[in-house]
């Protein structure tokens, strides 16, 4: 979990291959999800931790920061520190 | 639908709640089976490798209708390309092959045809079916009957039931909604990519590779798809990479030793998706309600593989409730916590030896260390003599 801002998904749909990872990941108490299957891009996340976008195989996903800042995610950025 | 009170509601029509749900029709027992899909098994995150003890294991009859390649054996390659071969034709040439007398070890199928097939025979045991049905959530009414919430085709209703099955995959909601501690942890979440490709020849075998530099924190394979097709993907743990599966896969076939065998391929398909090397949930169950294959995590952590896990799962869950429905108790958490104990019973006690044992090999820092482990481990565990290789 983060003390970071509320942020918004968009999901790439060109890339995207329907393959849930995102909703699995999430530790939403409650149900994030879209009509199709991936992580909710309707509403904020106030947990705003990532996993959906690390988890992504293609990443697709990118967010806005919901305090104006707009964060751009190429390959791979985001992701945590590596470790096994 | 014809009714609105059953004795059990399925959410997920995967191998797990199909199994379930024909094995309790054919006990006599009321079951409404629903998923979300129109088409089940798609998209698919799969590769579908089951072996032929965990088809016969649960009765289902093996047929083309799903079948795309029978499976003899096991190339297991560390990151050089050194291989060790499994191949059951050799080991015990008397007993597999493909003459009609032997038997392949395994299949690779079709998920999508393989998931129809087994909605299709839970239907013709006597389960009610439905697609587009989606789950909402579900309430307690008394100590043995819950409500269920569904809309189907945008028409939104709720049936009666003793018993929940939340059988929705990795990305269970049912779960969720009784409270359940589901969430997984990125180090044990593999992001998996893979591509159905022509032009790449395979010998009967499933093709498993190891090394850091190919899948950190997960593997690479090669399967056999049938009609000379061929499956090429891998698992990456995301915490272990500054890359992405789809960056991997890429690397895997323009860099590694199979590049010349690959050189030609062309890619058909493209599929993904999440594979769990995880322990189980701890708690799989709560009021009236059960959870069964990738909902409660019954994946190997070893292999990833799910669909035999999900199989022998869902036989254990319509055993237990053949015997609870039965007696006419409640259906309470305190009875349905019997379900896991018989779980553990059957299998679970062994997938958590085998967490243990993936636990101590990703723990390693050192890298080398690490798939030398991981190779061995892949390596002897597919061997004949494998005491987990009923998993």
């Amino acid at each position: 979990m983060s003390n970071r801002s509320p942020v918004l998904f968009d999901v790439g749909w060109n890339a995207c291959i329907n393959c849930g990872a995102c909703v699995a990941i999430c530790p939403q108490p409650e149900p994030f999800i879209s009509p199709f299957d991936t992580i909710a891009v309707d509403r904020p996340c106030d947990i705003a931790c990532m996993l959906c976008e690390d988890i992504c195989p293609v990443s697709t996903i990118e967010h806005t920061v919901l305090d104006g800042s707009i964060k751009d995610i190429p390959n791979g950025n985001g992701r945590s520190d590596i470790h096994p | 639908m014809s009714k609105q009170d059953y004795d059990v509601v399925i959410i997920g029509s995967g191998p797990a709640g199909a199994t379930t749900a024909r094995l309790l029709a054919q006990a006599n027992i009321n079951v409404l089976l629903v998923d979300k899909r129109q088409e089940l098994g798609a998209p698919v995150q799969c590769s579908g490798a089951v072996s032929r003890h965990a088809l016969e294991e649960v009765d289902i009859p093996i047929t083309d209708e799903f079948i795309q390649e029978p499976i003899y054996g096991f190339g297991i390659y560390d990151q050089s390309g050194a291989e060790t071969r499994i191949d059951y034709r050799t080991l015990k040439p008397d007993e597999y092959g493909p003459e009609a007398s032997k038997k392949p070890l395994g299949y690779v199928v079709d998920r999508r045809r393989f998931d129809r097939y087994l909605m299709t025979l839970a239907e013709r045991a006597g389960a009610e079916c439905m697609l587009k049905t989606e789950g909402l959530g579900y309430e307690s009414i008394d100590d043995q009957h819950c409500r269920v919430h569904l809309r189907h085709f945008r028409r939104d209703f709720s049936v009666t039931c003793r018993v929940l099955i939340g059988a929705d995959g990795l990305m269970s909601q049912v779960g969720k909604w009784a409270g359940l501690r589901t969430h997984i942890k990125i180090t044990e979440l593999a992001s998996c990519l893979q591509f159905v490709v022509d032009r790449v020849e395979t010998h009967g075998l499933l093709e498993i590779i190891t090394g850091h530099e190919w899948a950190p924190g997960g593997y690479a394979w090669v399967f056999p798809k049938g009609h000379g097709y061929a499956e090429i993907g891998l698992g990456v743990i995301p915490t272990m990479s500054n890359n992405d599966a789809q960056w991997h896969v890429k690397h895997f076939m323009e860099n590694s030793f199979f590049k010349e065998r690959f050189s030609d391929s062309r890619i058909l398909e493209i599929q993904g998706g999440g594979v769990p090397l995880a322990h189980p949930l701890r708690t799989q169950y709560a009021d009236h309600l059960l959870l069964v294959g990738d909902a409660a995590r019954h994946v190997n952590p070893i292999t990833g593989g799910g669909i035999h896990t999900a199989l022998s799962g869902g036989a254990v869950a319509a055993g237990f409730l053949q015997e609870l429905l039965a007696q006419n108790s409640p259906t309470r958490a305190d009875q349905m916590a019997g379900y896991q104990d018989a779980w553990l019973q059957e299998l679970g006690n062994k997938m958590w030896k085998l967490y243990d044992v993936k636990t101590d090999i990703f723990r390693e820092r050192d890298i080398y260390t690490r798939d030398q482990k991981l190779y061995e481990t892949m390596s002897s565990y597919f061997s004949p003599e494998s005491e987990y290789k009923k998993i």
